[in-house]
């Protein structure tokens, strides 16, 4: 083996013949470099703000970590493999098997092909767009929200299209009204209420897209599509309150049996 | 001064004083081939760690922590909905693919109103003559319904167990939009049959779009390929269908998984 500083036949050494310059010199850090804290002050506007705030949520992540109480223990859960890709593999080929079991018991339904000279007795699309088509039925409502003289304001189709945005921003919103950390129903008969009216909502409009089926007054229908998912908002309402007082008097009883009043 | 290659790591020469069997031998030989031109040890770091992870424990979860397991087991089930609903999108694709195979989607052929066309022609010969036709469209068919209900049941359970709540709103829309674009792959594919359904659920469809003010006739030349309903209606479904809603369907739903990754699954208490 060679190395730089042995003599070589002509005299010099790989050391003075180099004429890339030598191995590259490591850098110590030195103060030109800025710490975090420097940039944040050589900058201004907008980028300032973000490094303050980056300062700040550290912090307050740091602060958090220290606080808080969790507690490690030897085995934490069950191991990735084998347990939970067995456990998720097993749900997946349970779950494939079911839809081709469904598929092998129920064929599709296939129709007559397309025919634009004649309309068919029944138009409906598929089950999950029912609620979708009941609301492009609620021409008998439209008469009551006539604010002009008896001329209604809007046509019976864009009736069902703002009544669709209004679902769909109803929906959308919901995680910006109701914030905190309640997780449970009881804990919020309210909003518990309310989804119970939704999901009844959207089987008594869905009820109303097949209005054929049902022998009542189309009225009665229409009423009914509005009235049922109210009952059922309050009812829910109701028996959430109720349990509540049970599952709060659970809670406490177990609070004070940890830690007994002195 | 010396011209002559240096190599640090004389590989060939570590393999000589090594006391290898010759399986050994061709395979470190070409590991170290590959990794000479692909620098191969890089992506075996990766592997790696993807080792050890794969032998992570899982975090105790807030249900464990608090001891909550024997009341809360019975709802584990609905916390596997958003990934039913994945698999189902998983089995419609290939369902999917396959059916692609055999689908035209023409309304050619058809020469007085009510005839079958190409497209109902080829239904009829993927349920007839396809091997295993029949079943591939049932699967299809099947898998969707399952996807949609998976997706419905699974923003119910999101609802109630209030698990959209603060950190989490932007994945709460991201899933609404979901849930309307999975509609529309429903409301697409039940347009392509060209059967009389099909055609008057896209005829619904048109009027609702020409009923909106303002963007109604641009949705409808769009999304329908005009006002009356015809060849460009169903070309413009089929590539909905098999070529929009698919690539945005699954970054969305990727950016969906992606999220819930970042921000942890939102545990009941």
């Amino acid at each position: 083996m060679t190395d730089d500083t042995t003599p070589m036949t002509d005299g010099g050494t790989d050391q003075q013949a180099r004429t890339d310059g030598g191995p590259p010199a490591t850098v110590p850090p030195d103060d030109e470099t800025p710490t975090w804290s420097e940039r944040k002050e050589h900058t201004q506007g907008l980028a300032q703000l973000t490094y303050q705030y980056f300062e700040r949520s550290r912090r307050e992540d740091e602060d958090l970590r220290t606080e808080s109480t969790y507690v490690e223990r030897d085995v934490l859960g069950f191991p990735t493999w084998p347990h939970e890709t067995l456990r998720n593999l097993a749900i997946t080929s349970f779950f494939v098997g079911m839809i081709i079991l469904v598929s092998a018991i129920l064929p599709p339904h296939f129709g007559d092909p397309a025919n634009p000279g004649s309309t068919p007795a029944i138009i409906l699309p598929d089950w999950y767009l029912y609620w979708s088509f009941g609301l492009l039925k609620l021409d008998p409502l439209n008469p009551d929200l006539a604010v002009l003289g008896g001329n209604i304001v809007m046509s019976n189709e864009l009736l069902g299209i703002v009544a669709h945005g209004i679902i769909f921003g109803v929906i959308t919103l919901v995680p910006f009204l109701n914030k905190g950390s309640a997780r449970r129903p009881v804990e919020q008969p309210f909003w518990a209420a309310v989804g119970a009216a939704g999901v009844t909502l959207s089987f008594t409009l869905a009820a109303l897209a097949i209005q054929n089926f049902f022998p009542f007054q189309l009225e009665l229908i229409v009423s009914l599509t509005f009235l049922l998912p109210v009952v059922a908002g309050v009812l829910t309402y109701a028996v959430l309150k109720t349990m509540r007082e049970g599952y709060m008097y659970d809670l406490n009883r177990r609070y004070y049996m940890l830690r007994p009043p002195k | 001064m010396s011209l002559k290659k240096q190599d640090e790591m004389d590989h060939n020469a570590w393999l000589k004083t090594q006391d290898l069997t010759v399986i050994e031998t061709v395979f470190l030989t070409t590991l170290i081939w590959l990794d000479k031109r692909l620098r191969i040890v890089d992506y075996l770091e990766l592997l790696e760690t993807m080792y050890y992870r794969a032998n992570l424990q899982m975090p105790k979860s807030h249900t464990e922590q608090y001891d909550l397991d024997n009341k809360f087991w019975y709802w584990y089930p609905l916390y596997s909905l958003g990934s039913l609903s994945i698999i189902a999108y998983l089995v419609a694709a290939v369902s999917g693919a396959l059916l692609g195979f055999y689908y035209a989607p023409s309304t050619a052929g058809a020469v007085a109103q009510g005839d079958p066309t190409a497209a109902y022609d080829s239904l009829v010969t993927i349920m007839t003559d396809v091997q295993f036709g029949f079943m591939l469209r049932g699967i299809h068919r099947w898998s969707a319904q399952f996807m949609v209900a998976a997706v419905f049941l699974h923003m119910l359970r999101v609802y109630f167990t209030g698990s959209y709540k603060e950190p989490r709103e932007v994945n709460w829309v991201l899933g609404i939009v979901l849930i309307g674009l999975t509609l529309l792959f429903g409301f697409s594919g039940y347009v392509l049959p060209w059967k009389q359904l099909s055609f008057w659920a896209a005829q619904i469809g048109v009027e609702m779009a020409l009923a909106t003010p303002l963007v109604g006739e641009w949705a409808a030349q769009l999304l329908f390929g005009g006002f009356t309903l015809g060849q460009a209606t169903l070309v413009r479904m089929y590539i909905l269908h098999v070529f929009v809603l698919p690539f945005v369907v699954t970054g969305l739903i990727a950016l969906h998984v992606g999220i819930v990754w970042v921000q942890g699954i939102a545990e009941p208490h």
